[in-house]
């Protein structure tokens, strides 16, 4: 078994130089491996799978065909293919030049193909987005999708277009919704006339509205509301319409702030309200390409830093068409405004899984400690630190490395921090202690763990995911089965190095657990510790790319130096994600290599990201959709 | 509507003492449910999903037919013996990767009730099929004013990505309106009983209801003449999008049209639900009863129930189980892992039994409502540590009018597809088709 380890690990590290790769010649280096071993099933008439690959005779070919040539490499890379019960199967070496050479030849291909912003499908407001639009249009603040059914996620995040749909259900709820919101923003004046105005009406009439000149109130008041509620200029047919609707009440016998409830009502539910078009003057053409207007390029804006509909300042530029003259002061000015909050709590929520805390349960038993304020107050740490990164406009990096951190008397003493009273947050030094960055803190470290112990696969996984953007491969299909083992002693990390004898195992392990290993000092809740199953902990491990390190502390500086563009382009990319509401695309490998530029200038401030991604090709414009197609 | 021959639910419900008690639903059917002759209770149809599959030599029972004894975990449904049929055999070939790769979790979800590929998606054109429940639901979602209900125990997303590369959408709903729109499942029982009973309050009775339904259509019409001129001007996926907005507008009208009177009282003495409990155990059981309820008071015929989703990791400390249920099913052979995992499979049979425990204490002329019921608790992984998708952990409970013979194990050739079934029940509620999924004929000898 030792023996077929030392092999296994000799052939994992064959690896084939950029310089070296772009030498490689598809039709004397590739072709013949796609011939000795994928062609007897996908090639020479045969397709399994209706995948055929002798069609491709050249790495231009290649290009064309990238979208099976992705797929192909990740069943390549993940040893699905060829499929494990063939006798011949490609060695490590056939395998990695395989493997590197596509990723290398797409990612020119990608680098140097024509300039495309991709499209965005369009988008429903979420949970979040339908709260806080509600916020800030209706003036009330009770959070009325509580109830509404969650939003699906996909690309990791609760914002993407495709994956938020419409249901019946979910159209029941707007209704109820909507007469809800209608009748708390629009008080009714009693028998004698009078009312107790509501914030929104004070906003919308001057009170008290005179008898003969509520028609034309009512109609300032409906183009008003509608240019903000659908967030576009509307048209006087829309006036009209809307006018009807609401005379309909007063005719009924219903009073003035009757109507004004029913056109309210009819507006939130309207789809031009409750999803954020881009109207398109040609939207099957995928080459009419063309920049947002400044209406749609102001909601794009406030949806991505506030979660919600643009304020009357941007507005009142883009009415003079002056938004993208001001983009740099009024992203400054927006992300410091407190509604970023919103970008706070829902990016990291998402792209840390903060979120995820507020569902696990750990082991009551094991830890009895751990409580719901805990549980509130670790989420609120890493949340303080990034709203601090974001406020202070600092440097991207400190997520992974700061030497401090923002915590109160409770969370100080979990830490075991001295000279922290009072329930306050504040900022804390963390030198002399073992942590540092985001993945030391108890909210990452409890939700990278099992409910009863810690999980080194987790942790390393969430690392590889989340902060490298480069995850593992998927577990192998059918994932061998490991002998019975005798009860296993000793430390977890010595019971996993015996796990990872098995060889399929271990490819892919390798790369997850010595990251994990490093944070074994620190417990399924994130509490310190120096012993586990009675045994000292041995935080010390290697990356499967070589660096070494003796614990947390060890792997932070690797991470933050050695791998620092690996994060900051890990980031970038979760970033653009949330902020297009879309996957990313190949063709938008550009657009991330120029934000990845500017951040480099300038030591990787938190606006030159954001100012990177609002004027990015994907952001600042857009185009048609291509013809569904059914790859 | 034709309605004219039964009494108002409202009336009649309103002098009952309890809900438990219920007597027969006769005389408050609708006409169309008792026509051909036979005073026949509507059949009604659900599905409860277990996720992560089962230790399998503790899952399946002995002997075949109505000689069989309980096998540990299904122990629970001891008493229920007589109205139940156990399957083996039963298998969904589209859960396996097919080429795919990992993501077993996310595609059994998915294909649990559609037989269908999930297509391999984080987000774009997410597409898997129509779904059992909801092939029913447009044949004889009509006749109740809710076509279907959706349920699940899981009110979040975890954050961050789904399984393998698979969107969310495919791993946290089980009902699939069309092929690209799933409905997206209630999990807090207030608000299913709200739906429920939304015009069920008094103080919203006196306002005029008739009104206020008035100028809802108002709106509904309203919206839809917006939608429609948007229409032309969509490429071909925010078109898609505009279509499900269009469906569940119209979907929302059909409901208004039938009668504004349509929802239920409450039956007096039953117990409002507060809000999510957090111990799941009474969560699973509260969602039951409004499973239950939903049947009892026919707001729906058709329920889904997302028991937990595939590849959940909620723990079990109180049956002194350590550890999350997805790590533990992958057990590695460890005997304490599986020992903890049965403990889990045998706990979700409890929580079905008591559902069924529930539907049976309702009576339905001379039967019962769980004699009136087809209700399949399964999952689409059959051995969690190995993510097999053949000889899947299927029960299915109630005799469905007597459509299906009950009190015996049923042994079908391995392979065969769980689609089968699904033709069987389509069958039986009305809804007939020629294939459905991975479907290749009906299943014999069910009756």
């Amino acid at each position: 078994m030792k023996f077929i380890i030392t092999i296994l690990f000799l052939l994992s590290a064959v690896w084939v130089s950029a310089a070296d790769l772009a030498k490689v010649s598809f039709e004397k280096d590739i072709l013949p491996i796609l011939e000795e071993h994928c062609f007897s099933c996908h090639g020479e008439g045969e397709a399994k799978g209706d995948l055929s690959l002798d069609g491709f005779k050249t790495a231009s070919d290649v290009h064309r065909g990238y979208k099976i040539w992705e797929k192909v490499r990740k069943l390549v890379l993940a040893n699905e293919m060829p499929p494990q019960k063939k006798k011949k199967r490609p060695d490590a070496k056939q395998r990695a030049l395989l493997t590197d050479w596509t990723r290398h030849t797409l990612d020119t291909f990608y680098r140097t193909s024509p300039p495309d912003p991709g499209r965005v499908t369009v988008r429903r407001l979420n949970r979040v987005e339908y709260n806080n639009t509600i916020r800030d249009l209706m003036r009330v603040d009770f959070k009325p999708a509580k109830d509404f059914p969650a939003d699906d996620s996909g690309y990791g995040f609760d914002n993407i277009g495709d994956v938020l749909t419409m249901s019946p259900l979910l159209m029941e709820k707007y209704f109820a919704a909507a007469e809800e919101i209608a009748a708390k923003a629009v008080a009714v004046s009693d028998a004698d006339g009078r009312i107790a105005a509501t914030p929104f009406q004070k906003f919308h009439f001057r009170y008290p509205v005179p008898l003969k000149l509520r028609r034309n109130a009512a109609e300032e008041f409906v183009r008003t509301f509608l240019t903000r509620a659908y967030r576009r200029p509307v048209r006087a047919e829309e006036v009209r319409r809307m006018m009807l609707l609401a005379k309909q009440v007063v005719d009924d016998g219903g009073s003035f702030e009757h109507g004004i409830r029913m056109a309210v009502a009819a507006t939130l539910v309207s789809p031009h309200f409750l999803f954020r078009w881009e109207l398109d003057g040609a939207p099957k053409n995928p080459k009419a390409i063309r920049s947002l207007n400044e209406h749609e390029l102001a909601s794009r804006l406030s949806y991505f830093i506030w979660n919600s509909m643009p304020d009357d300042a941007l507005l009142k530029l883009v009415q003079r068409g002056h938004l993208r003259k001001n983009l740099p002061a009024q992203i400054r000015r927006m992300l410091r405004d407190e509604k970023a909050q919103s970008l706070v709590t829902n990016f990291t929520g998402q792209w840390l899984q903060l979120r995820d805390l507020e569902i696990l349960q750990p082991d009551k038993r094991l830890f009895a400690t751990f409580n719901n304020t805990l549980r509130t107050e670790m989420r609120r740490e890493t949340e303080m630190l990034f709203a601090h990164v974001m406020r202070d406009n600092r440097s991207v990096v400190d997520l992974l490395n700061a030497d401090y951190t923002f915590v109160n008397e409770r969370l100080a003493n979990w830490y075991g921090l001295k000279n922290v009273k009072g329930g306050q947050f504040r900022r804390v030094s963390l030198k002399g202690t073992p942590r540092g960055g985001v993945l030391t803190h108890a909210s990452v470290l409890t939700l990278t763990s099992d409910p009863n112990r810690t999980s080194p696969v987790k942790r390393g996984k969430y690392v590889l995911e989340n902060i490298l953007g480069t995850p593992p491969p998927p577990a192998p299909d059918n994932v061998p089965e490991l002998e019975a083992a005798a009860e296993l002693k000793g430390t977890l990390r010595q019971q996993m190095v015996k796990h990872r004898e098995n060889p399929v195992c271990a490819s892919c392990h390798q790369k997850m657990d010595p990251i994990g290993f490093a944070f074994e000092n620190f417990d399924a809740i994130g509490r310190w510790r120096t012993m586990d199953n009675g045994e000292p902990i041995n935080a010390a491990s290697q990356l499967d790319s070589g660096e070494k390190f003796r614990d947390a502390a060890g792997l932070r500086k690797v991470l933050a130096v050695r791998k620092r563009d690996l994060f900051v382009r890990c980031l970038t990319e979760k970033m653009l994600t949330f902020a297009l509401g879309r996957g990313l695309e190949f063709h938008d490998k550009r657009a991330v290599d120029g934000i990845m530029k500017q951040m480099e200038r300038d030591g990787f401030k938190f606006e030159t990201l954001v100012m990177g991604i609002v004027k990015s090709l994907p952001f600042d414009m857009k185009r048609g959709e291509e013809g569904v197609n059914d790859q | 509507m034709i309605r004219s021959t039964h009494i108002p639910r409202r009336t009649f419900l309103r002098g009952l003492g309890t809900a438990l008690a219920l007597p027969a639903l006769e005389a408050m059917l609708p006409a169309r449910a008792l026509a051909a002759g036979s005073a026949k209770f509507p059949t009604r149809m659900a599905f409860v999903y277990i996720p992560n599959g089962v230790i399998p030599e503790k899952w399946h029972v002995k002997g075949k037919g109505s000689d069989f004894q309980f096998s540990h975990i299904l122990e629970p449904l001891k008493s229920h013996r007589e109205d139940l049929l156990i399957f083996s055999g039963l298998a969904h070939t589209k859960a396996r990767s097919n080429g795919d790769g990992a993501g077993d979790h996310a595609r059994a979800n998915a294909t649990f009730l559609t037989g269908r590929q999930a297509r391999k998606t984080a987000g774009a054109d997410i597409r898997v099929g129509v779904s059992v429940d909801q092939l029913a639901a447009q044949k004889i979602g009509d006749k109740t004013r809710l076509p279907s209900l959706e349920l699940s125990s899981d009110g979040r997303r975890m954050s961050g990505n789904c399984d393998s590369g698979y969107s969310c959408a495919y791993q946290f709903n089980l009902a699939w309106k069309s092929e690209s729109t799933p409905l997206p499942p209630e999990s807090d029982p207030r608000l299913v009983f709200e739906r429920l009973f939304s015009n069920g309050k008094d103080s919203e009775r006196k306002e005029s209801s008739l009104r206020r339904e008035r100028y809802k259509k108002s709106i509904l019409d309203f919206v839809l003449e917006d939608a429609k001129s948007l229409e032309k001007k969509l490429g071909y996926t925010d078109k898609r999008k505009l279509d499900e907005y269009l469906t569940s507008v119209r979907e929302l009208e059909k409901r208004v049209a039938a009668s504004p009177n349509s929802s239920v009282d409450l039956p007096e003495g039953f117990n409002v639900p507060a809000g999510k409990p957090r111990d799941f155990g009474a969560h699973v059981r509260m969602m039951g009863d409004m499973m239950a309820l939903a049947f009892q008071t026919d707001s729906t015929r058709i329920a889904t129930y997302l028991l937990a989703h595939d590849g959940d990791n909620r723990s079990y400390p109180h049956l002194g189980v350590k550890g999350g249920h997805h790590s533990l099913s992958h057990h590695r052979n460890n005997s304490r892992n599986i020992a903890d995992l049965t403990k889990i499979n045998r706990f979700h049979c409890e929580l079905f039994a008591h559902f069924l425990d529930r539907l049976k204490s309702i009576k339905e002329g001379d039967e019962t409502l769980l004699d009136h019921s087809m209700i399949v608790y399964g999952g689409a992984i059959g051995d969690g540590n190995r993510h097999s998708h053949h000889d899947l952990p299927v029960v299915l409970a109630g005799n469905a009018n007597g459509a299906i013979r009950t009190g015996r194990h049923a042994v079908y050739p391995r392979e065969t597809p769980m689609s089968n079934l699904f033709l069987n029940m389509l069958d039986i509620m009305g809804a007939p088709t020629q294939r459905m999924g991975d479907s290749t004929g009906r299943l014999k000898e069910l009756a």
